[in-house]
């Protein structure tokens, strides 16, 4: 016999529709709730979309290559979560544990579905039963190390890392997923009594199971399902709170690196017919960042990277990129999803970015690149600085030294408003060399 | 008028019309009188290494790089303009500066506006010469540079233009004989390189002493055990050199261009 096992094995008919139906309502709470969310966005300013119909295929390639090289890159290949000790380890064992995982239970549900069209097209035995099985049950124990490495992270909770108690939940979650994925697994084994190659692909489930061997084959398949249950519930409730929480970052962090601006603090130009146009420059409305620029704040983790790179912060000043995003993000939640009153106007005193960040923050900003550079899914804290800084500039809120730096570059075009004359002065210059001064010891 | 030493003198576009680099002095190495002095180190190694170039002289204009990262977008635009107006004027294709600000605004900010060059930075430029034994180093390392030394990368050159290399091999051929030989790393070197505060218009601003950023990125410099700190910026030249001034020691600041010179014994 080749070794397998029957999908929804031991599920009742009842409970199999009663699961498509729970599958249903989670995905559509789940979808509601991210489609919130990109409402949301969708009232920042548009990015002129690649022509699409117009473009040559390989221009539109061209354009697309430097998201999708970050989408592989720094997606899958987590290039930009590595380099933080054991909290990368931490992400990179939640990570491929889940993909796997969600891999799995996809394959599984696959093959279900090619067997309901003919019994031939099942895969789900044989040798991929083996792989398959000994693969999900390893990677089931990397998933719950991660879960567990992040417990200890969230225990220990260094300041830079932010912290809501549904995280909590979500942590809770996955412990209770991972967990109850092995219970049925062993249950299972308990009615079943696999032998050979088809016990042993499961070592984990064989080895629990030995904990039930006292249960008769009914106790072990009432159990089974009742554990199925809870499992099955547990990861319909995950899937509906992904748009909900934290989670959320499974989507935009994807999605920023798909469409972040290829270059770390990149500014596109404005020009004077297009701030004639729109009455403004730079940002004073929230809706006046791009949609990308707000889909970037729903990305953001408070992993703390760009607060530990960040020289302001260093230097007690009245900056932290993280908070920056965070604060931005609080304004965001305040968007009304249908998009409540006319966003093109950006009147609304509401959604006045200045009213809520201290022009003070952004002024200790160095604009030296580090928070972007850091940051695993590309957020970029800069460009959101620059062009609130535009706009407080366009309305008058900058004095002092830099002021006067500026009326000077209009004047001479030199921050030290000397004349144009004197810029070969060097040539005369008749301080001695460096090279004079003493070596020190 | 004729210039003290003539190493240290560059033709203008005019007088060279048959440039091949045009030099971007930049404003700090116009104006800034600690400037000024990497401004002659530079012309001095180019003269010597032979290299076809020229200056804008009154022409040239501030790239706009402070402008626009203040926030002030059409005065940018404005001195960008300007330049590239200049520019063209001279035919210019080739551009070498020792600001990375100067660069990074070439590369960067100015083709979106029809500016489009091929820039180096100078330490690109001297690792070419150098390379091609056009700056040909004495045997002997000059006392001054005996002691061990370690270099601040600038975040526009190292991280936001990604050129980390260059400097480093241009120390380490400055510094060959020595027995210290190789350049002593900061913890954040390269692309993770710290801010020394000035970039963002913040030069331009006021720091109360303990909020400085200068002071801790000159500690992290100084607990190398570095004699010298070796920087390739005009902002950061300054910078450093407020931040070892009141750590009260004595360890030189340099730029890259200066180190060379002092090597080459010019």
């Amino acid at each position: 016999m080749t070794p397998t096992r029957e999908t929804f094995g031991n599920i009742p008919p009842s409970s199999q529709a009663l699961f498509y139906l729970v599958a249903a309502v989670s995905l559509g709470v789940g979808a509601i709730g991210f489609w919130r969310r990109v409402r949301r966005w969708r009232q920042g300013q548009p990015i002129p979309p690649p022509a699409l119909a117009a473009e040559a295929l390989g221009n539109l390639l061209a354009r697309w290559r430097p998201g999708l090289r970050r989408l592989w890159v720094e997606g899958l290949g987590q290039q930009r979560v590595r380099g933080r000790g054991l909290s990368s380890w931490a992400h990179g064992s939640l990570f491929i544990g889940f993909l796997v995982l969600l891999l799995g239970t996809t394959l599984l549900e696959v093959d279900h579905l090619a067997g309901m069209v003919s019994e031939k097209l099942h895969f789900h035995h044989g040798a991929y039963y083996v792989g398959y099985e000994f693969t999900l049950d390893v990677l089931g124990l990397v998933f719950l190390l991660g879960t567990a490495l992040f417990f200890g992270r969230r225990l220990r909770r260094p300041a830079s890392v932010g912290h809501r108690t549904t995280d909590w939940y979500v942590l809770g979650s996955f412990l209770t997923i991972g967990v109850t994925g092995y219970v049925v697994e062993a249950l299972r084994i308990t009615w079943q009594r696999p032998v050979g190659l088809g016990a042993w692909c499961s070592p984990v489930g064989w080895a629990l199971a030995s904990v039930f061997r006292g249960l008769s084959e009914l106790q072990a398949r009432h159990w089974h399902l009742a554990v199925w249950w809870l499992h099955a519930l547990l990861v319909f409730g995950f899937l509906a709170a992904i748009p909900y929480t934290r989670l959320l970052h499974i989507l935009t962090g994807p999605l920023n690196l798909l469409c972040a601006p290829p270059a770390v603090g990149f500014l596109a130009p404005v020009t004077t017919a297009e701030a004639e146009a729109a009455g403004r420059l730079g940002v004073r409305d929230l809706r006046h960042f791009t949609w990308q620029q707000l889909m970037s704040l729903d990305a953001c983790m408070e992993c703390g990277r760009c607060e530990e790179a960040c020289p302001a912060t260093a230097t007690a000043k009245p900056l932290s990129p993280k908070r920056l995003v965070q604060d931005l993000r609080g304004l965001l939640d305040g968007l009304a999803p249908g998009g409540a009153g006319d966003p093109s106007s950006g009147n609304e005193e509401r959604f006045n970015v200045h009213a809520r960040i201290a022009a003070e923050t952004l002024w200790s900003c160095t604009a030296c690149s580090a928070c972007g550079f850091v940051c695993p899914v590309r957020v970029d804290p800069l460009r959101l600085i620059l062009d609130l800084r535009r706009n407080l500039v366009a309305e008058g809120g900058l004095r002092g030294t830099a002021a006067v730096v500026l009326r000077r570059l209009q004047a001479s075009g030199n921050p030290w408003g000397l004349p144009p004359e004197a810029r070969t002065d060097w040539m005369r210059g008749r301080n001695p060399p460096a090279s004079v001064g003493q070596p020190t010891s | 008028m004729s210039p003290p030493d003539s190493l240290a003198a560059a033709p203008t576009v005019q007088e060279n019309p048959h440039f091949e680099f045009l030099y971007w002095v930049g404003c700090a190495g116009a104006y800034d009188p600690r400037a000024q002095r990497v401004t002659r180190a530079l012309v001095t190694l180019l003269n010597y290494a032979g290299v076809n170039f020229a200056i804008l002289g009154n022409e040239e204009r501030c790239t706009g790089d402070t402008a626009r990262r203040l926030g002030e977008e059409l005065l940018f635009q404005e001195l960008a303009a300007a330049n590239i107006a200049t520019l063209a004027k001279y035919q210019v294709r080739k551009i070498v500066a020792h600001c990375p600000h100067c660069v990074n605004a070439f590369r960067s900010d100015y083709p979106p506006l029809g500016g489009r060059y091929e820039v180096l930075h100078h330490t690109e430029l001297l690792v070419q010469c150098l390379r091609e034994g056009r700056l040909r180093l004495p045997n002997a390392l000059p006392v001054s540079l005996r002691g061990p030394l370690t270099y601040h990368d600038p975040c526009y050159l190292a991280r936001v233009q990604g050129v980390h290399a260059a400097p480093r091999e241009v120390l380490e051929r400055a510094l060959e004989g020595g027995a210290d030989g190789a350049v002593r790393e900061m913890p954040r070197c390269r692309e993770k390189t710290s801010c020394c505060g000035a970039g963002g218009g913040r030069l331009w601003m006021e720091e109360a002493p303990q909020q400085r950023v200068c002071t801790q990125r000159a500690k992290e410099a100084l607990a190398t055990g570095a004699h010298t700190v070796a920087v390739a910026c005009p902002f950061c030249l300054t910078m450093m050199t407020d931040g070892v001034a009141a750590q009260g020691v004595a360890t030189r600041v340099l730029d890259i261009a200066e180190i060379l010179v002092e090597r080459l014994r010019l």
